[in-house]
């Protein structure tokens, strides 16, 4: 199998910045609370990958490693906020959530595990043995925290009606 | 539910127009420094190691003392905090050499700080780093990097699956450099510190793939190996983590989201089949043998 060339040429960056940023750009914003955090946190994920510079079996490989580090990037900008939450409420927060439609905003809410297989199956279209493997998960979780998932939200949303 | 709501509110969202652009000059221009790091490397290699013997056995003591240290290693990766933190008298320095097929490989050292990664500034919680050192056992220089690094370095936690927790899992990242004839992996093996209440491997094995059943048995006390004639080559190392660094919570909390949790009680991992072969004898040396 012909594995990808190594990210760093100004071929490879433009290429991987073109293919990924909307996919991942919409993927953290599923995660953050603003259209600003996601770009930082894709921007900080293209750093990784110029940083780190895996070898990568195949394309797919290359786009499981780049959504999984979403992921973790997302996931660290969260803790980190909760982390400053309190010294946040006591002086002007400078960049407050923006207020988005309540499907967002309740999914957002979710823990990673059931929001992440949501977004995946639901905005970008992947099936359930995609999702799985884009995430490292057998087919069967991915099925089982979808319908989790879908669950959590409606009993979020009645609650908030 | 509403799912098409979902897609507009998404699609509604505002992005810089400018994004990518902005992203590619910051890439290019962190490519361009990682070039210069490389080339100054490449300036200081030392003549003497094309006189190695071709015939050794072992990984000598000259090896051992041609190696760079763990620092020089955080060094040259442009990381001076981290470098400096692998001199202080936190750093472990572990110098445990396994031999696999044709290779040595060393664990050279660990040590954990926050704030260490000039090169991912946002790091305000401690991490892990730890050096591996890769050499051919006939004394024979490793080609070039970007040949294929086709190697994991990941750490492994005892008590939970190597395909649930490891560097996939755990956000963790490694930069690769060849000096000397030796490749050296440098592991940010992320909130690693947290576990240290168990006991935590690093396992080092050819090829990309995250680990799976295929690669790893887990014993009914939680203990880790590499799986009864895994073929290809691999070494495993019990890292040596300050216990004080455990966090529990912060552990579980890492994790949680790649456990199998109530909705995938009595799912399998996903498998994959060794392939047959003669299996590798591993064999510890000491570093200075």
């Amino acid at each position: 199998m012909r594995k990808l060339a190594s990210f760093g040429t100004d071929e490879t960056i433009s290429r991987v910045v073109e293919q990924y940023s909307a996919m991942l750009l919409r993927l953290a914003a599923a995660r953050l609370p603003s259209a600003a955090d996601a770009e930082d946190a894709v921007q900080e994920v293209f750093l990784k990958l110029l940083d780190a510079r895996p070898v990568f079996r195949d394309a797919e490989h290359e786009k499981a490693w780049l959504i999984r580090t979403t992921l973790h990037r997302a996931a660290d900008i969260r803790r980190k906020r909760a982390r400053e939450a309190p010294l946040d409420a006591i002086v002007e927060v400078e960049a407050p959530p923006e207020p988005g439609p309540e499907l967002l905003d309740a999914v957002r809410a979710l823990p990673e595990r059931y929001a992440a297989v949501l977004h995946l199956y639901y905005y970008e279209g992947y099936s359930i043995k995609e999702t799985a493997k884009l995430l490292a998960l057998p087919a069967a979780t991915v099925g089982t925290r979808l319908a989790r998932g879908r669950e959590r939200l409606r009993q979020m949303l009645k609650e908030d009606a | 539910m509403d799912w098409k709501a979902y897609r507009e509110a998404l699609d509604a969202l505002s992005f810089s127009p400018d994004f990518r652009e902005r992203t590619e000059a910051v890439l290019r221009r962190r490519a361009q420094e990682q070039e210069k790091e490389r080339s100054s490397v490449k300036f200081i290699k030392k003549p003497v190691v094309a006189a190695a013997v071709a015939a050794l056995l072992v990984v000598s003591a000259s090896a051992v003392a041609l190696r760079l240290s763990a620092s020089q290693v955080a060094e040259r990766t442009g990381r001076t905090a981290l470098a400096a933190a692998f001199e202080d008298n936190n750093a472990v320095a572990v110098n445990e050499t396994v031999q696999t097929g044709d290779y040595a490989v060393t664990l050279m050292g660990l040590t954990s700080g926050a704030n260490l990664d000039e090169l991912n500034a946002d790091l305000d919680v401690d991490h892990t780093y730890a050096v591996v050192a890769l050499e051919r056992l006939d004394g024979a220089p490793m080609g070039q990097v970007a040949s294929g690094a086709d190697y994991t370095v990941t750490p492994l936690v005892s008590g939970y699956d190597p395909w649930a927790v490891n560097n996939w899992t755990l956000g963790c990242s490694v930069d690769v450099l060849e000096a000397d004839g030796t490749w050296y992996f440098l592991l940010d093996a992320g909130q690693l510190g947290a576990f240290a209440d168990h006991t935590v491997y690093l396992a080092f094995y050819e090829g990309a793939a995250p680990p799976s059943a295929g690669k790893f048995t887990v014993a009914g006390d939680g203990s880790i190996a590499f799986a009864q004639d895994y073929p290809e080559e691999h070494a495993l190392f019990v890292l040596p983590l300050d216990e004080s660094l455990a966090d529990p919570a912060a552990a579980q909390a890492l994790v949680e989201p790649f456990l199998p949790g109530e909705d995938t009680a009595g799912e399998t991992p996903i498998q994959e089949s060794a392939p047959a072969s003669d299996s590798p004898v591993l064999t510890i040396v000491p570093a200075d043998a």
